[in-house]
């Protein structure tokens, strides 16, 4: 995976909305072919470290490089090798899904092949009705779409799976995958932890505006998993208890991994303070 | 310089208000053309006469003798000046902060497209429209007061109004464009955008009425389009359209340069 090569650096990061809200003094980079898990509640700041990366905001302290460039001055180099899922999906809602995607590429002056058929194949998209008539899964699988089709070296993915039905978060975990074998460095923000624990390298916890864990993910988990072992009375019913609950078993002792609920994960890096929203 | 795929996008947005407009202006026109008539005028001027005030609040002055001072007294004080202008309003706002407001300007930043080449995309699509409107109702006067009137109306003069008319819209043009470029929120686009023209030129009919309110007109923009001076060829015509133009040129750069720099919380 990671060359070591830096692809996203972010630099004591700082933008103060006043209120505790914003982003204060937050720091990490992203290797090249890593993808990196952004997680934390709503309202905790991953929104506005993107807009930073994006060339949306100008950094007020601190600052963003991608591929070395300044994401605020060199934006439209940055946003050549980019590709962009916003968070909140809005589309010029006058086009149908099909016009938008033709927009998209004219106005990037796209050359070459786009994976765009395929993208669509592999979401069951159908682009012909009007945006503003589209249900939020739908305008998630444009903007997908849109985010993929011309082939980026670099993602960044905003709650990438909000609004998609479980079949179509497997897919796209799977689309991740794939793209990860490609070598590509992928940052993706999210509030589940279910969401980034399959596909990412490493994890971030942002909690208001401050990043407090950055773990790899198998860190994490071992934090997020508690495992049991139960002994049944035979190893028939052990071997049944075991297929059931998806166990290890040994003899008549079976090893179970249970989930922490989110709320505990998140607490235990929150410090047990009040849910920021 | 500017993005072909975007300028088609929003050219085609402006087609359905430059048709309407265009209705309404060929409506407007052909009427009042139509309705020229030196026995009438003197009915005109007789009412002028009854209320100078309301007359005069619209822009309606008591001289009409002959077609392009009837012309002027008619379409010059509001519909030329009223249609072109909301164009610029609903236009002005829905290019740049309407998608700043709703979020759909990510799609447009998340592209390797400079924001200079976004804005002055944007901003050629308003000036085209406003060009348009007006490019539009002088071919329309032209042929309107040719078929009707032969020979009653002066080309030169005409094309010299409307020129002074082009600027006056370009520069209202430039004031909406630079609110929607100012602020995110539709509330304080649409605000200062709708806003400020449509003062102005309440403030000008005040100063339409005459007496004290008079002096309201120094605080008007509309004051600088002054179509009897520029078809009477007086000195104070030509320079108030060339501040106008002046002022335009200078709105639509400063748009260029916040936009440029300005935080998009998008």
């Amino acid at each position: 995976m990671a060359d070591g090569k830096k692809i996203i650096e972010v630099e004591h990061l700082t933008r103060d909305y006043g209120g505790g809200r914003g982003v204060f003094d937050v720091s990490f980079q992203v290797a090249a072919g890593e993808v990196f898990g952004f997680l934390g509640p709503n309202g905790a700041g991953k929104t506005t470290t993107i807009r930073h990366l994006m060339g949306f905001l100008k950094a007020k302290e601190g600052g963003c490089r991608i591929n070395g460039l300044d994401c605020f001055r060199d934006r439209e180099k940055v946003q050549q090798m980019l590709g962009y899922l916003p968070g909140e999906i809005s589309f010029f809602d006058d086009m149908t899904g099909i016009e938008f995607l033709d927009f998209v590429s004219g106005y990037r002056k796209d050359k070459g092949e786009s994976r765009r058929k395929e993208l669509m194949d592999m979401f069951d998209l159908n682009p012909h009705g009007k945006i503003k008539k589209m249900s939020k899964g739908m305008k998630q699988k444009v903007g997908i779409v849109a985010a993929f089709m011309h082939d980026p070296q670099i993602l960044i993915l905003d709650e990438p799976t909000s609004g998609l039905d479980p079949l179509m978060q497997n897919r796209f975990i799977e689309l991740v995958e794939a793209e990860r074998e490609k070598g590509k460095t992928i940052l993706m923000s999210s509030h589940m932890f279910e969401e980034v624990e399959r596909t990412c390298h490493r994890i971030g916890i942002i909690r208001a505006g401050k990043l407090v864990a950055m773990d790899q993910v198998e860190a994490l988990r071992e934090q997020y998993m508690t495992p049991y072992t139960v002994t049944l009375e035979s190893e028939e019913m052990a071997k049944a208890f075991a297929k059931d609950f998806q166990g290890v078993c040994q003899g008549r002792s079976v090893t179970v991994s249970a989930k922490r609920s989110l709320e505990e994960v998140f607490m235990q890096y929150y410090g047990g303070e009040e849910h920021a929203e | 310089m500017l993005n072909k795929t975007l300028y088609c996008r929003e050219m085609k947005r402006n087609v359905k208000l430059l048709v309407l407009f265009g209705m309404i202006i060929s409506m407007y026109v052909y009427i009042i053309i139509s309705m020229y008539d030196p026995k009438m005028m003197e009915m005109m001027d007789n009412f002028a006469k009854l209320m100078p005030e309301l007359m005069a609040a619209m822009g309606m002055t008591t001289d009409t003798a002959n077609l392009m001072a009837f012309m002027i007294s008619y379409l010059y004080g509001f519909i030329l000046l009223i249609f072109p202008m909301v164009f610029s309003i609903l236009r002005g706002h829905g290019l740049v902060a309407a998608y700043v407001d709703k979020g759909s300007m990510a799609s447009l930043l998340a592209a390797p497209v400079k924001r200079r080449t976004i804005i002055l995309t944007q901003m050629a699509a308003l000036i085209s429209g406003i060009v348009i409107l007006v490019v539009y109702s002088t071919v329309l006067e032209y042929a309107c007061a040719g078929v009707l009137f032969p020979g009653e109306l002066e080309g030169q003069k005409l094309l010299l109004l409307n020129a002074g008319l082009l600027c006056l819209q370009l520069f209202i043009g430039s004031v909406c464009f630079l609110a929607s470029t100012i602020f995110s929120d539709s509330k304080y686009s649409i605000g200062f955008g709708a806003g400020i023209p449509a003062l102005m030129y309440v403030i000008q009919m005040l100063a339409n009425v005459g007496g004290a309110a008079e002096k309201a007109k120094y605080f008007s923009f509309f004051t600088l389009y002054a179509p009897d001076k520029i078809v009477n060829g007086e000195s104070g015509g030509i320079s108030g359209i060339v501040i106008l133009l002046v002022g335009a040129v200078i709105l639509y750069a400063a748009s260029a340069v916040i936009f440029e720099k300005r935080d998009l919380a998008i």
